[in-house]
């Protein structure tokens, strides 16, 4: 249907440069905005400081990840090693004495849990992967992966509103000003 | 980028030099102490105390002389590497490592207790086996001590004597000339970088003298205690060990100074943050060489071997080690995790503290529990049977720990006074100053 309503996801903003990207977060950033996002061809650094962003909860779920890993494999050892089928190899103890014969195995699986947690929750928290993003129903965005520094606020934002958005995008510096909609569902 | 960005008009245009003034209270104390604790140390090993005191004071010696000797030497190492790696966010607090390690030709002077023969016939058994030889040492060897004989292209005195004299020259040699070098920049009015690509040059091959001192110091002060033990691992231990507390040294100092009000605009929490997360990654490291070091002989289980563990899981030195673990490694690793505190000057000396309490009883278990061994074997009459430790010798350990530590304190705070405190000629200063991670 040619008439159904289109969604819309939000303001796009070109910035000439990188500083002027940066300095443009840093003002969207002291408006209040919560949901928007900058898309550079390069890591700026620093960034995440101009747009206010807190620090990621990762490293949290990456230590518990790794903290399981520890656990799992010290059961593992423990288990096959003292409780089930316990071996005497040159007089060492077959109790928990023998925790220094198990340390190689938990510091390897204490790592390999810590890898996978920081992939998966990593993908996690991106919420990726994804099949299609609304902004790729922009023409200039495919700049973002070239030479171009977008900023995109989404109409979700509870400060969005359709003229002052738009006009606090352009006081900022912003270019190319467009608004995204969702292309049909 | 929340801080001040700093340009040439902050660096001071004739350096930070240290007011003499108001570190001539703390540098006095330290002499004095150290003096004191020369003076008694000496009348110790003249023997006038009696033959007791002189043999385990000799063992409190070589512990303290031998953990003081590894700041400079790690304090060295990170000199060297930050040159040969062409580092340019440590060159404001490259002088202080710098200072820390131009301490190292002093403590030549408290070597030389460790190498006079009355000392060394306490401390060193294979050495008293080799002076009772008559005739050809290696000869009388074959027929006394098979190991020895075997060890001897080693384990002979001249030789000994020999690479004593080259820690102590050639790794010398290393550290004072980088600071000489470092230093002449601060007044050449054209500092240019012929300097940076000099001490690059001068850096790659004194990194395998580090690599020999600190191995082989802890082969000959430490691990001939007993010559029958031996580790693969040593080396590589005490490197770790050195490395980490070097650090936790330099993080000290440079905080120090700060409370002082110099480095102002150079050295910032992203420094204290890059040396935070360098001891975190040499508290990992040396847990990890330390435990490869237990499990390669605790796998092994060959009796040269095992003697060191079982000696240090004997009696109340196994708390020790037990403390070890936990102390050394599980309770920094954790508290270091946090990268708020890593850029805290004040919460990561704290650390760095701590780190260097740890470090002392890592050292301490490395040299004491061979005393009351080795000194029952040389004479029970004198020292008891063998014994699991000596009562009463604890006390020589402090006396001889403050001694060369307050020594330590006093030419490091006497090199700190005579230079500016950090290169402010140096090319790269400004990059460094900005630093951000």
């Amino acid at each position: 249907m040619s008439t159904t309503r289109k969604r819309v996801y939000g303001y796009l903003a070109e910035f000439k440069s990188a500083s002027a990207l940066y300095k443009g977060a840093e003002k969207i950033r002291d408006a209040g905005f919560k949901k928007w996002d900058c898309y550079s061809p390069y890591p700026i650094h620093g960034l995440d400081g101009a747009m206010g962003m807190k620090r990621s909860i990762l490293p949290w779920f990456v230590f518990f990840g790794g903290m399981t890993g520890t656990a799992t494999a010290f059961a593992l050892a423990y288990t096959t090693q003292v409780v089930i089928y316990p071996t005497v190899v040159q007089s060492k103890p077959t109790n928990v004495f023998t925790v220094p014969a198990f340390f190689p195995i938990m510091f390897e699986l204490t790592i390999l849990f810590s890898g996978f947690t920081v992939l998966f929750g990593l993908l996690a928290l991106m919420q990726l992967p994804r099949f299609n993003h609304p902004l790729f129903a922009s023409r200039q965005f495919h700049r973002a992966t070239d030479d171009g520094f977008f900023i995109a606020i989404e109409a979700r934002d509870p400060k969005f509103s359709a003229d002052g958005t738009r006009d606090l995008l352009a006081s900022i510096g912003g270019a190319n000003i467009e608004l995204v909609e969702e292309e049909d569902a | 980028m929340a801080h001040h960005h700093v340009t040439s008009s902050d660096i001071a245009i004739n350096g930070d030099h240290l007011d003499p003034s108001s570190v001539s209270k703390v540098k006095t104390i330290a002499g004095i102490i150290a003096l004191v604790g020369t003076i008694v140390s000496v009348l110790i090993f003249t023997g006038v105390f009696g033959p007791w005191i002189r043999g385990t004071y000799a063992y409190s010696w070589e512990f303290a002389f031998y953990i003081f000797l590894t700041i400079p030497i790690g304090a060295t190492f990170w000199v060297l590497l930050h040159n040969v790696s062409n580092a340019s966010w440590g060159v404001s607090v490259r002088r202080t490592f710098e200072n820390i390690g131009s301490v190292f030709p002093w403590l030549f002077l408290f070597s030389l207790p460790l190498l006079l023969p009355q000392i060394q016939h306490y401390l060193y058994e294979w050495m008293n086996i080799h002076r009772a030889a008559t005739g050809d040492v290696k000869e009388h060897l074959h027929h006394a001590d098979h190991l020895l004989y075997n060890k001897y292209w080693f384990m002979n005195l001249p030789f000994w004597y020999g690479r004593v004299a080259f820690y102590f020259i050639a790794f010398s040699a290393v550290i004072i000339g980088h600071r000489r070098l470092s230093v002449a920049q601060d007044t050449d009015p054209n500092p240019g970088t012929w300097r940076l690509l000099k001490a690059r040059y001068h850096s790659n091959y004194p990194l395998i003298i580090f690599a020999l001192t600190i191995t082989f110091t802890g082969f000959d002060f430490a691990m001939g205690l007993d010559y029958k033990w031996f580790s693969t691992m040593w080396g590589v231990y005490l490197f770790a060990g050195a490395a980490l507390n070097s650090m936790a040294v330099g993080v000290i100092v440079c905080t120090w100074l700060k409370s002082k009000g110099h480095l102002k605009h150079v050295v910032g929490p992203e420094h204290f943050h890059i040396m935070g997360k360098l001891m975190f990654a040499f508290t990992t490291f040396w847990a990890y060489v330390t435990f490869s070091q237990f499990f390669l002989i605790w796998y092994a289980n060959i009796t040269e071997e095992t003697s060191y563990f079982l000696i240090r899981n004997t009696g109340n030195w196994n708390l020790g080690m037990i403390a070890l673990v936990f102390g050394h490694f599980v309770i920094p690793f954790v508290v270091l995790l946090q990268a708020w505190l890593k850029k805290n000057p004040k919460l990561l000396s704290i650390v760095a503290v701590y780190t260097l309490c740890m470090h002392v009883l890592d050292h301490y278990l490395i040299t004491i529990p061979e005393r009351g061994i080795s000194l029952g074997n040389i004479d029970p009459k004198t020292f008891g049977e063998i014994q699991v430790s000596i009562p009463g010798a604890f006390w020589g350990d402090i006396l001889a720990f403050v001694t060369i530590g307050a020594a330590f304190v006093f030419f490091l705070i006497r090199a700190l006074g005579q230079h500016s405190l950090y290169p402010n000629r140096d090319p790269r200063i400004l990059e460094s100053a900005n630093v951000s991670n």
